[in-house]
């Protein structure tokens, strides 16, 4: 695997406040990464200084063996979360356009042009005016002004976010194919998207790097094993469930009027000594269920802790 | 007045410059998609208001898209 | 350099498609023609709106053909600069603005290429408007009033196109910072300033780029110009294009664009 993207300690702010509070990470060739995060939590900013659309405060950011985004900016397609055309133009036009600043050739362009637009299904729309276009459409004619040019490495922030739940199929489904052929680093604020596209994660909250790595190592890591408990609403069984908190093999215990959801040590000796003390103290329990954390769980605990 | 008549070629070109300017103000407000106020109002001022209504319509009533 | 041409030609396309290289164009010729035919027909025109006693009229005296050359400079100095400064006030605003400039910049186009393709899309739209509509006032001018010389109609020209240059470059630079209204009415109020203080000063302010409009006029009248003033004057304005470009070109790259 060769690095196609180095950035080290990035930094931005705007004033006094910091948007991006020291990004390292690495991307590699041919690789399909998410940057997840919540709302604010500087993904934009980060897309948008690997871009070349902002200038970072301080860091590096390294592309092949470029180190100014002057000269790698040929070899990046990008789509920002709300692409905005000529409505005047038709999308063939416009995607000849984007291929022209691209520095292609004028007969590459017309082939690729060609190609791309039936690859996001605008074939038949390519001589209509995008004033005309819907925002599905539109945003598939921003996917098809990013990869005109075969870029190196797909930037794009929030694909999927703004469209309906068809819009969205398409979208990941071409996703699905574009990963076969290029590197691509999307944002998201939604697990379900990441997992369903991609196989690596970097998670961002409040402008720092909360986690990274393959969603599958991530799972196992974040695997905790987990005990929930539900009892009959009745100040006995309430009290003893109150208590469990203070047992030495929980973990940690989040605990909402009735139910209480344990971490773990063990997961089997947490089983037997919670079922015992559970018979002896003779609580009307209502639920049992012993398993382990999910990935949502980690990402919520992961960001709130920040 | 026979003075007038016999300028008449050179007069003619400027009305129909004027008829040109507003058939091009009506013809992009027939294709906009959205015009600042309603578009009858902007048909009156284009007919009505010679060079100058056809002049307001491109400059303010037009929305670049 | 491929990328300023390929740039050009979106903004010539843009032009066309919103019709802007046809009724700018139009209504300079109306301007140009209207001129000299009231300047013919003024008794005629006085007399049916009435009012006008008949010794007045029989007062009037069509002036030179030269000088309602002037008048349609001057004419155009009104109307023809704040139709040019309010068409193109939008050029680089309305990018930012409206978003499409955040596809453009990730592009491997420098800002001064798309500066300076702005630039040219908006001197060819001065050229073809103030070409077409001088040609007919001149032609008219020519026919109805009497003859022009036309060396002096071309010297004329030349100094009171690059003065509607100079308009269009600084409403392109401020429209780079401001929006678009905003930069409408910085520029004509800087075309303004300049223009009075040369008027109320003419001594103080003979480098002034304003000094081009009097120049102008003073050619078509068939003053002889002093060649230093005419020098002096064409090189300020220049230098003063070449700044401001350059200064859009920085600004348009250093400033952050709106989300």
């Amino acid at each position: 695997m060769m690095g196609l993207l180095q950035v080290t300690d990035l930094k931005k702010n705007f004033g006094k406040e910091s948007a991006v509070r020291g990004l390292t990470f690495q991307l590699e060739q041919g690789k399909c990464v998410a940057l997840l995060g919540p709302n604010g939590a500087g993904k934009t900013t980060t897309l948008r200084m690997l871009a070349g659309l902002l200038e970072p405060s301080s860091g590096e950011i390294i592309f092949g063996e470029h180190h100014s985004v002057t000269d790698y900016r040929k070899w990046l397609g990008y789509l920002p979360q709300n692409p905005t055309f000529y409505g005047w133009m038709s999308g063939q036009e416009y995607i000849r356009f984007a291929a022209g600043l691209s520095g292609m050739e004028q007969k590459e362009i017309s082939k690729r042009t060609e190609a791309v637009l039936a690859k996001v299904g605008l074939q038949d729309a390519a001589k209509r005016r995008i004033s005309g276009y819907s925002g599905g459409m539109k945003q598939r004619l921003g996917f098809a002004q990013a990869l005109v040019h075969e870029p190196k490495l797909l930037i794009l922030d929030e694909p999927v976010s703004a469209l309906d739940p068809i819009g969205r199929r398409e979208v990941i489904n071409l996703l699905r194919e574009i990963r076969e052929e290029t590197t691509v680093l999307f944002s998201t604020h939604v697990l379900h998207d990441a997992e369903e596209i991609c196989d690596d994660i970097l998670v961002m909250a409040k402008g720092r790097l909360a986690e990274q790595g393959s969603l599958s190592s991530l799972r196992e890591k974040h695997r905790q094993p987990l005990v929930i408990v539900q009892v009959e609403r009745e100040r006995e069984a309430l009290l003893w469930l109150d208590s469990l908190k203070s047992k030495p093999y929980v973990l940690q215990a989040d605990i909402k009027a009735d139910i209480a959801e344990l971490t773990v040590h063990d997961l089997g000796s947490a089983r037997d000594e919670l079922m015992r003390e559970a018979t002896e103290n003779r609580i009307p329990l209502v639920r049992f269920e012993a398993g382990s954390s999910s990935l949502e769980d980690m990402f919520v605990k992961v960001v709130s802790k920040q | 007045m026979d003075e007038i008549i016999a300028y008449l070629p050179l007069i003619l070109p400027i009305l129909i410059l004027q008829l040109v300017l507003a058939v091009i103000g009506l013809i992009s407000l027939s294709k906009a998609q959205e015009v600042r106020g309603p578009k009858w109002m902007w048909i009156l001022i284009i007919v009505l208001g010679n060079m100058v209504g056809s002049i307001l319509y491109f400059v303010i009533g037009r929305r670049d898209v | 350099m491929r990328s300023t041409w390929i740039f050009y030609r979106k903004e010539m396309l843009e032009m066309s498609r919103s019709f802007k290289l046809l009724w700018i164009p139009i209504v300079f010729a109306i301007l140009g023609i209207m001129m000299p035919i009231t300047s013919l027909f003024m008794p005629e025109i006085l007399e049916m709106s009435g009012g006008v006693p008949p010794e007045m009229l029989s007062l009037y005296e069509t002036p030179s053909s030269a000088m309602v050359m002037v008048q349609v400079l001057s004419q155009y100095s009104t109307m023809g600069v704040l139709i040019l400064v309010l068409s193109c006030m939008n050029s680089v605003s309305g990018e930012r603005y409206g978003g499409t400039a955040e596809l453009i910049m990730v592009k491997p186009i420098s800002s001064f290429a798309i500066i300076i393709a702005k630039w040219l899309a908006q001197c060819t739209q001065v050229f073809i408007a103030f070409g077409f509509g001088y040609i007919a006032s001149f032609y008219y001018t020519y026919q109805m009033i009497g003859p022009l010389s036309w060396k002096s109609g071309l010297a004329s020209f030349g100094l009171y196109g690059l003065w509607l240059i100079l308009g269009i470059t600084i409403a392109l630079l401020f429209s780079t910072v401001l929006r678009g209204a905003g930069a409408a009415f910085v520029t004509l109020a800087i075309l303004a300033l300049l223009s009075l203080l040369n008027s109320l000063l003419p001594t103080w302010f003979s480098w002034s780029p304003a000094r081009l409009t009097a120049l102008a006029s003073e050619v078509l009248v068939g003053n002889l110009l002093s060649v230093t003033s005419v020098v002096i004057c064409c090189l300020i304005t220049i230098g003063i294009i070449v700044f401001s470009l350059l200064s859009a070109a920085r600004l348009l790259q250093k400033r952050v664009l709106p989300n």
